[in-house]
């Protein structure tokens, strides 16, 4: 088995999470022979634990340990315990995700510059440039197999789903119609194989086709000897010495007890909600208001991105559970461009859930039920989805706080994940119903309707990246601002939530992240 | 399952030996396949099965696969179910003068639902069967045109994930 390290060897970069940013982070350490403990909360899956089955697999892998909803939408009365879903397990969400690849474009780095002040939003630069990611996004996308250019595996075949969505989207002038980039391979790649296209890639790829740190990076990074992962063991508090420097991460084992690892550096890597959770836990005498909180931004511009779901019914079966979840994506409304009432753009992704989750997801209010919702159920096959992704403005008042008494399992105050919508948000949102609904019309659907927000799956923003210390939590290294050798390394160092899916730049910035770490000790420096 | 209930379905079952079943307007080969509490207390399971048919009708699909997601609803909180059952009842008839299974419009049916759809009674129904019943695997194909799991074979990979013909325009 792996290299195991003794808890008092401070010699280890200690890693929080083993999702997107941890995993990669890890296996990249590794690779330059920087010796690193993973801490992962959740347990250790194979291959043959994922199963074609939405129901048992959210209840196999998802992050079912204790949250409260708040915040003034729908989803604190259908889901009051489960604001996001993501994984708890070593891999984390990328067990769950589905493989959309997209890069942020460069004036999203910049959108408070772009558009200036908006009232209610707490608009911010990225303290990085689009032109300093972009080696590190060709890195990710040839380390994680996105289909396109920097691989050399073509995108796929479109699926069903996406051939009905695509052609009503040519019909209204849409052109930016790609059946990809995704991390799901078209061709054996990396010592994985190619997709076939089963339609479950929201339960995790039984194959092995579609990246996932679960399979990649993880066990790359043990075989390397540099690396010790840690299943069931839930980083608790990171203490620090008088000076202020992180030196040890305490954290609770399989069987309930606490250990402590000595740390040379800690990275924070458990996912938006996780990591400023942990942080505001880990306040001392020194650090009152949580540990890299001075600015008191530890915590909030909690962004899920503008969403909304829009299902049509078409004339004829459409099949759309065959072939990968997000099969095609369409950027025509990507752009930047305020005449349509609204900052910031949004990516169309077609769609589609299996039966037993549409029969939840269609409208899991009370309402959700009757005569016309079970003959919507009964045309399943006819059915095809878009998913909405677009830019989710911050706001201060968004974001975790910690529960005054309700205490979960390992005895920590319970998160509250507050959230509320910018009326950006909402015009973005409408606009993206009503582009979906004519793409729909425009292929001659029998009748379109929409589909109310599920749990977020796209969590970011809550220690997020700053030039000057007052405005957030790290700076462009992903480097607390308050402590030189902690780390933030997943998606909550976002400064903005731009229109595309998070994990490719999760990726990109972590590979960067290593390069940082590693020239900083080379130099004597951490 | 709770001693108490385990020992109540057994009286019940007795009863059910002795005939009560046949007093029912049931037919009884469709019922033999009801799961045992539902034959044991026949009543009981008309009255919740008449519900679970008006939340999600679905008239091709036999009664015992609304029975069998309900089974443990009604083992953890029977109490609810019966009282919540009885409350429509009272409402069916201050409005129709009958019970509310005896209520032979499936619309006004379904506006006396709507008035208790928010209510403890009626979520905890509608929430067990929009899980348990859509996901039923042998329902899938047949009545949804559902394939579920596909990695047995191979997924969909040649198998009409992109066969598609739009010929309906
Ligand atoms: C259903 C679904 C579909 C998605 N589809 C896409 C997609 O198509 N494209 C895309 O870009 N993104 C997608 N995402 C989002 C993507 O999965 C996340 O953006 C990404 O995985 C986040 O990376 P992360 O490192 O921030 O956190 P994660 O990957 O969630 O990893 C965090 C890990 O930290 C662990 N952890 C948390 N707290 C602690 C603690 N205190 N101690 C120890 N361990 C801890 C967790 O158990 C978890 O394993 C999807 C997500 C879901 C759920
Ligand atoms: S469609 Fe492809 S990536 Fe998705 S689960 Fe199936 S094989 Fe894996």
């Amino acid at each position: 088995m792996s290299t195991r390290f003794e808890h008092d060897d401070d010699g280890v970069v200690v890693i929080i999470g083993s999702g997107a940013g941890g995993g990669t982070l890890a296996h990249a350490l590794a690779r330059k022979g920087i010796k690193s403990v993973v801490l992962e909360a959740g347990k250790r899956y194979a291959l043959e634990d994922i199963e074609n089955d939405e129901w048992a697999m959210f209840e196999k892998i998802s992050w079912l340990d204790e949250r409260i909803t708040a915040g003034p939408r729908q989803l604190t009365e259908t889901f009051p315990n489960l604001p996001a879903w993501i994984v708890k397990g070593v891999g984390g969400s990328t067990i769950h995700w589905a493989g959309v690849a997209l890069r942020f474009q460069p004036h999203e780095f910049r959108l408070h510059s772009e558009v200036g002040e908006i009232a209610g939003a707490n608009l911010l630069d990225w303290p990085i440039s689009y032109e300093e990611l972009e080696p590190y996004y060709v890195q990710a996308e040839r380390h994680m197999g996105v289909t396109g250019e920097a691989s050399g595996m073509p995108l796929h075949d479109w699926n069903n789903n996406f051939m009905v969505l695509a052609e009503g989207a040519r019909r209204v002038g849409y052109e930016k119609l790609r059946a990809g980039p995704m991390a799901i391979n078209t061709r054996p790649y990396d010592d994985r194989p190619q997709c076939m296209q089963a339609g479950f890639c929201m339960q995790g790829c039984r194959f092995g086709a579609k990246w996932s740190t679960m399979y990649t990076d993880i066990p790359r990074a043990e075989a390397t000897g540099y690396c010790e992962v840690r299943p069931n063991a839930m980083a608790l508090t990171i203490e620090h010495d008088e000076r202020g420097r992180v030196n040890a991460v305490v954290y609770a084992d399989a069987e309930g007890k606490l250990q402590r690892q000595r740390a040379r550096a800690v990275c924070v890597a458990g996912n938006s909600i996780e990591s400023p959770r942990l942080l505001l836990n880990s306040h001392s005498a020194l650090f009152p208001d949580g540990l890299a909180n001075s600015s008191g931004q530890v915590g909030r511009n909690y962004m899920t991105h503008a969403t909304a779901c829009v299902f049509a019914e078409m004339p004829k079966p459409v099949n759309m559970h065959r072939g990968t979840t997000f099969a095609g994506i369409i950027s025509d409304e990507a752009r930047l461009d305020r005449s349509r009432g609204f900052v910031g753009g949004y990516t169309l992704e077609v769609m589609s859930l299996g039966l037993p989750f549409f029969a939840k997801f269609m409208d899991p209010a009370n309402g959700g039920w009757g005569r016309d919702y079970a003959a919507i159920l009964e045309k399943y096959d006819h059915l095809s989805g878009v998913w909405i992704c677009g830019e989710d403005l911050p706001m201060e008042e968004n974001g975790i706080t910690l529960h005054d008494s309700r205490k979960d399992q390992y005895g920590l105050p319970v998160p509250i994940v507050y959230k509320g919508d910018h009326p950006n948000d909402e015009a973005l949102r409408r606009h993206g119903q009503q582009q979906a609904r004519s793409c729909y019309d425009a292929v001659g659907a029998v009748r379109v309707f929409d589909v109310p927000d599920f749990p977020t799956s796209h969590n970011v923003g809550t220690n997020r990246m700053s030039a000057r210390p007052e405005d957030g939590v790290v700076n462009q290294w992903g480097q607390a601002h308050d402590i030189d050798n902690l780390f933030v390394s997943d998606g909550s160092q976002f400064t903005s939530s731009g229109a595309e899916n998070p994990t490719l730049t999760i990726v990109a910035l972590a590979l960067r992240q290593a390069d940082h770490i590693a020239e900083r000790m080379s130099r004597g420096e951490l | 399952m709770p001693l108490a209930i385990g020992t109540t379905l057994s009286r019940r079952r007795f009863l059910t030996l002795t005939g009560a079943l046949a007093a029912g307007s049931l037919a009884l080969s469709a019922s033999t396949l009801w799961p045992r509490w539902a034959r044991a207390e026949p009543e009981l399971a008309t009255r919740l099965l008449r519900l679970g048919r008006d939340i999600y009708p679905h008239e091709a699909i036999a009664d015992r696969y609304y029975l069998a997601p309900l089974t443990p609803l009604l083992e953890e909180q029977r109490e609810l179910i019966a009282a919540g059952l009885d409350d429509l009842d009272r409402r069916a008839r201050a409005a129709h003068g009958r019970d509310y299974a005896a209520v032979d419009s499936a619309a006004e049916r379904e506006a006396l639902l709507r008035q208790i759809e928010d209510g403890e009674f009626f979520q905890a129904v509608r929430n067990t069967l929009v899980v348990g019943l859509y996901d039923t695997p042998e329902l899938w194909q047949a009545h949804f045109g559902y394939e579920g799991s596909s990695w047995e074979q191979g997924g969909y990979v040649g198998r009409g994930y992109n066969d598609l013909v739009i010929d309906w325009l």
